[in-house]
């Protein structure tokens, strides 16, 4: 698999605070796919907390991941579970 | 949400003492509190839930920021304060690199999403490495206060 296009929605209680922005960077930079989060018409590298924190993605919003890579299918399948995820602390 | 809305503007310091992570962000703390936004007998809780906090994982977002916060129930608003350390401190930082520029909120139990929209100003703020830069030039805490708000003010009219 090369590049994938995949919509979520945030599922997490609190949304992407530092937290969960630390530990989808920490996953991302595992692989070397590059991987972007866009929300509205606002697109960031999803290797950088920071860029993440700008989009301030509060819960039950959309996000759209763009994941081109090698391994890009094992990275949508572990960000995916994050963000689903509704007990991030 | 500005930085404005929640940063205390007698709570901002240009020249940080200390040199380890437990120093600085008690001496981030001290500066609310010397300031008026804290009650001096809250000081003890509001470290612990500040290291508690750190202990779940690095509040260092990268590019020498890091943004240690809290929730704490004596809170009626969202508070922060401004600290740049000049030799930079080791804060266990996913990139490595030590933190400069410390940015420390303490939030009422709920209020996520004031508190989400405040790290969001911040990092809107802080991504902008010419700021970086200046900030931690910046002389004395009137420079740095200066800096926030023509910076703020220009992110509000975009």
């Amino acid at each position: 698999m090369v590049k994938i296009t995949k919509e979520i929605i945030v599922n997490n209680a609190q949304g992407l605070h530092a937290r969960p922005a630390a530990l989808f960077v920490q996953i991302a930079s595992r692989y070397n796919s590059e991987v972007t989060i866009q929300k509205d018409n606002e697109k960031v590298n999803g290797k950088s907390i920071m860029g993440i924190l700008t989009l301030g993605v509060q819960p039950g919003v959309k996000v759209i991941l763009e994941i081109d890579g090698e391994d890009s299918d094992k990275v949508i399948a572990e960000l995916e579970d994050l963000l689903t995820k509704d007990s991030i602390e | 949400m500005k930085i404005s809305d929640f940063l205390c503007t007698k709570a901002v310091l240009a020249d940080l003492k200390s040199t380890t992570k437990d120093d600085v962000i008690a001496e981030l703390v001290d500066l609310l509190i010397n300031a008026g936004s804290i009650e001096k007998k809250r000081r003890k809780d509001v470290l612990e839930i500040l290291m508690a906090r750190e202990a779940l994982g690095s509040t260092a977002i990268g590019q020498g920021i890091a943004i240690p916060h809290g929730k704490y129930g004596s809170m009626k608003k969202l508070i922060g304060c401004l600290g740049i350390s000049k030799q930079g401190i080791n804060f266990d930082s996913l990139d490595g690199e030590p933190a400069y520029i410390f940015f420390l909120l303490i939030a009422p139990v709920d209020s996520a999403g004031p508190h989400l929209k405040a790290l969001a100003r911040i990092s809107r703020l802080l991504k902008d490495k010419y700021i970086r830069e200046t900030l931690k030039a910046a002389k004395d805490d009137k420079s740095i206060l200066a800096i926030v708000q023509r910076e703020d003010g220009r992110l509000s009219k975009l």
